[in-house]
């Protein structure tokens, strides 16, 4: 009987402080998610909350978004797809091979330009919108397809990028493949494309596959460029479409607001839940090794 | 497979997309350089020099080949922009001077005319002279003269030649092609010209069917770089700041003026000049208390989670799973929920608690609202690290300590602790520089606000350095591009020596070696 009561204790003393601080964080996490998700299906729409648990479930919200207007949802949706698809692919090219050559390849100059592309990319690229605004708008002068307003030309500025943002990740990833492997392709005759494409591509496809998920999201959350690039309705996308519907209209938009980000949210959440475990190594690379 | 790589068949692909993509790439050099923008077009031709060089050759140009790509863009879109960021902090270049001097000559002198004392106008004709020039058909119906004026010719054409409308208005006359309403509608070029007139004045074409009568009064003179007032004889000088200025009373100058480059006077404005140093070094101070509070609140509530589900306790791969849902979502949509939330009037928030806080018009609320919901973004990131960190602590470690007489506390104290901070400081580090910069978080949730709009401020309560100068740059009535791209230069030496120091801490540069 006392052991009993001394094992209570003890889980008490080990164990309930563990469930409090999850359950409580767990709640603050949960909160406004429960509240979109409960919001979305609110026949009124309304954002003002009557009760927790919904006394009328209705889809009013998400046909909205495919019928009205004012929400071109579905335009929104293709946009944010076409382009963060090929933001994806791209960069992941522009970022694998620059990867390799840094890591593999020996010549001239190689620390200063990986410095060089550290410090570049530490230039917070809101700072220089006022200059990319300026070239594309002459670009626009010249080739209306890419230049501002077009959707090719967003893609081309968010490329700029591609080279530096995932090198880190990249770049571990080579490191860990066993040189050895390289230099007997070598003895064999084969060139560093050959190299690249035949032995790097294949092994590091899993993390290559990590990286582009990871500038899809990326583009998908990328707002203030969209916006100055993408002034009509139509050729908006999810995020900068949604920002522009609930803008100072929260009283009235919240319900198609809350179906649409729903919408977008599901997606996004699910592939970084099914990656977790390379996200989170990816997180921590370089620090926990060092 | 080497089939792709050697011989005829690698080498014909390789040609014809080497060739499809310089063909797109001198095509648009071409067309730039044809409406005169000789950057854009002499980086497009460098570009295409490059890479038939790099993928033609190939001795010291394998690396390129792997490079190249990656290279030209990050040139194109973030290396110049960054460059002629730099440039334009050193230039006076906002509302009022934003052209380029030639179009600023030419705006001050199509701006510097004055109707005549009466503000006479006349029912006019829009055709062209035999010539192919612009030519107008006048009717001075008051003095019951006619005539055909051009940019240098002006002759008078007796009635009897004309053909005339009920109201007295010429409406065809000899040698002159009059322009349908819809050629005018297309081609502007007639409102541009100065029709001659008597003496000084002239006529000009504002609508199709009005002309008025105008002088000069401002005039410039290449030879000596002045504008010299026509009527009063007043010199205007160019003052070396952007404008031509009455060298006299500096106050009184002429606008439009250009982009000059004054040097440092926007770094130096930043410390000398009240108005903008006030609201800098108040939005500089938040941001440091913003940044730090941050990752201060993340950070401990991460570990605090990460010690709490460190040992195998029921459900807690369920906690796991709903504890990353704030980092999984995105970001931007979750803002705007949290905007929505904190409502006055119908937000959850509010509702909750039974108050009626209007929490982004007051500055202490506002900025509690911002730290609550970037702890919100930003726990379970810590959390997450603070796991990996914790798991890297060799357990061997904690057991010598236990042996040698430590309890729980002094192994938590002396140990796990600075061996954490140790592992996460970069990671910190690099949080405080993201969350320096976090942009969308401010410029979404509370755009900066609250705004003491009476003393017309552009600074808000909430605003931090990046969204205050987006507000300089971007937002208000006058843009002041210099003075952003000025700001912005300081805050990238900011965050790259904070940064800096967080990689040469993690070592992260040094396998590169």
């Amino acid at each position: 009987m006392s052991t009993q009561k001394l094992t209570i204790r003890k889980w008490f003393r080990e164990n309930l402080w563990r469930h409090a601080v999850a359950l409580g964080m767990s709640i603050f996490a949960l909160f406004p998610l429960y509240l979109v998700v409960i919001s979305s299906l609110n026949p009124t729409g309304s954002l003002q909350l009557t009760s927790f648990i919904p006394r009328e479930i209705s889809w009013n919200n998400y046909k909205l978004l495919f019928t009205s207007p004012a929400i071109p949802f579905l335009s929104w949706f293709r946009n944010s797809l076409v382009i963060a698809i090929a933001v994806a692919i791209f960069s992941v090219f522009i970022g694998a091979s620059s990867a390799f050559a840094f890591s593999r390849l020996r010549f001239k100059g190689r620390k200063q330009g990986v410095q060089i592309l550290l410090l570049v990319q530490m230039f917070p690229a809101i700072l220089a919108l006022s200059a990319v605004y300026v070239i594309m708008e002459r670009v626009y002068k010249f080739a209306p397809n890419l230049g501002l307003g077009s959707q090719a030309g967003l893609l081309l500025v968010y490329l700029g990028g591609a080279m530096g943002v995932n090198i880190w990740l990249l770049k571990g990833f080579v490191d860990s493949i066993p040189v050895e492997l390289d230099e007997a392709a070598k003895i064999d005759g084969a060139s560093p494309m050959q190299i690249y494409w035949l032995i790097f591509v294949p092994l590091a496809a899993p993390v290559l596959a990590v990286v582009a998920l990871l500038s899809f999201i990326g583009t998908l959350n990328e707002y203030i460029l969209a916006r100055l690039f993408l002034v009509e309705m139509e050729s908006r996308t999810v995020a900068v479409g949604l920002q522009q519907f609930i803008a100072g209209q929260y009283s009235q938009n919240w319900g198609p607001f809350a179906a649409g980000s729903i919408l977008l949210s599901i997606p996004i959440v699910a592939i970084f839940l099914s990656l977790q475990r390379y996200i989170v190594s990816g997180l921590t690379a370089g620090s926990v090794k060092g | 497979m080497t089939l792709f790589f050697k011989g005829r068949f690698a080498l014909f692909a390789k040609i014809v997309i080497l060739s499809i993509v310089s063909a797109v790439l001198l095509m648009l050099c071409q067309s730039a350089f044809a409406q005169r923008e000789y950057a854009i077009a002499g980086f497009l031709l460098l570009a295409v020099l490059a890479m038939n060089y790099v993928y033609l050759t190939n001795k010291r140009t394998v690396p390129f080949k792997f490079f190249l790509p990656g290279t030209l863009f990050l040139v194109a879109f973030v290396i110049a922009p960054i460059i002629f960021t730099v440039v334009m902090s050193s230039y006076n270049y906002k509302t009022g001077n934003i052209i380029s001097k030639e179009e600023a000559i030419e705006r001050v002198s199509a701006l510097g005319v004055e109707p005549d004392e009466n503000g006479t106008t006349f029912d006019i004709v829009i055709g062209k002279a035999a010539s192919g020039e612009w030519e107008i058909l006048v009717s001075d119906i008051t003095n019951n003269r006619y005539f055909l004026s051009t940019k240098s010719t002006i002759a008078d054409v007796p009635i009897s030649d004309l053909k005339r409308n009920e109201f007295q208005v010429a409406t065809e006359a000899p040698g002159f092609k009059r322009l349908s309403a819809e050629v005018l509608s297309q081609d502007e070029g007639y409102s541009k010209i100065q029709y001659k007139y008597l003496g000084e004045y002239f006529i000009v074409a504002d609508q199709p069917e009005v002309g008025a009568v105008f002088r000069q009064t401002l005039k410039y003179h290449p030879e000596n770089d002045t504008f010299i007032n026509l009527q009063n004889g007043q010199v205007y000088r160019d003052n070396g700041r952007g404008n031509y200025a009455n060298p006299s009373d500096k106050a009184q100058y002429l606008e439009p003026g250009w982009r000059a480059p004054n040097w440092f006077s926007n770094y130096a404005k930043l410390v000398t000049d009240d108005k903008v140093r006030g609201p800098f070094i108040r939005v500089f101070i938040w941001t440091v208390i913003f940044a730090v509070l941050t990752v201060l609140t993340s950070f401990a509530f991460g570990l605090l989670l990460a010690l709490a589900l460190n040992k195998a306790i029921r459900g807690r791969r369920m906690y796991r799973s709903i504890l990353i849902l704030p980092y999984a979502m995105p970001s931007l949509m979750s803002i705007l929920i949290w905007a929505g939330m904190f409502d006055t009037e119908f937000g959850a928030i509010n509702n909750i608690l039974g108050t009626h806080i209007a929490w982004f018009s007051d500055a202490n609320f506002a900025r509690a609202a911002v730290i609550l919901v970037s702890l919100w973004l930003g726990f379970p990131y810590f959390y997450l690290i603070s796991t990996g960190a914790l798991q890297a602590i060799p357990s061997e470690l904690n057991e010598a300590a236990a042996i040698d007489g430590a309890n729980g506390r002094q192994i938590f104290n002396k140990i796990t602790l600075p061996l954490l901070f140790q592992i996460l400081a970069p990671l910190l580090i690099a949080s405080f520089a993201f969350n320096f910069n976090n942009f969308n978080l401010i410029y979404l949730l509370t755009g900066g606000g609250p705004k003491e709009q009476l003393e017309g401020q552009i600074a808000g309560a909430t605003d931090i350095l990046i969204s205050y100068t987006y507000q300089i740059a971007f937002g208000s009535n006058t843009q002041d591009l210099g003075l952003a791209s000025a700001i912005s230069v300081i805050i990238f030496f900011l965050v790259a020596s904070i940064s800096l120091y967080g990689l040469r801490k993690s070592k992260v540069l040094e396998t590169f070696g």
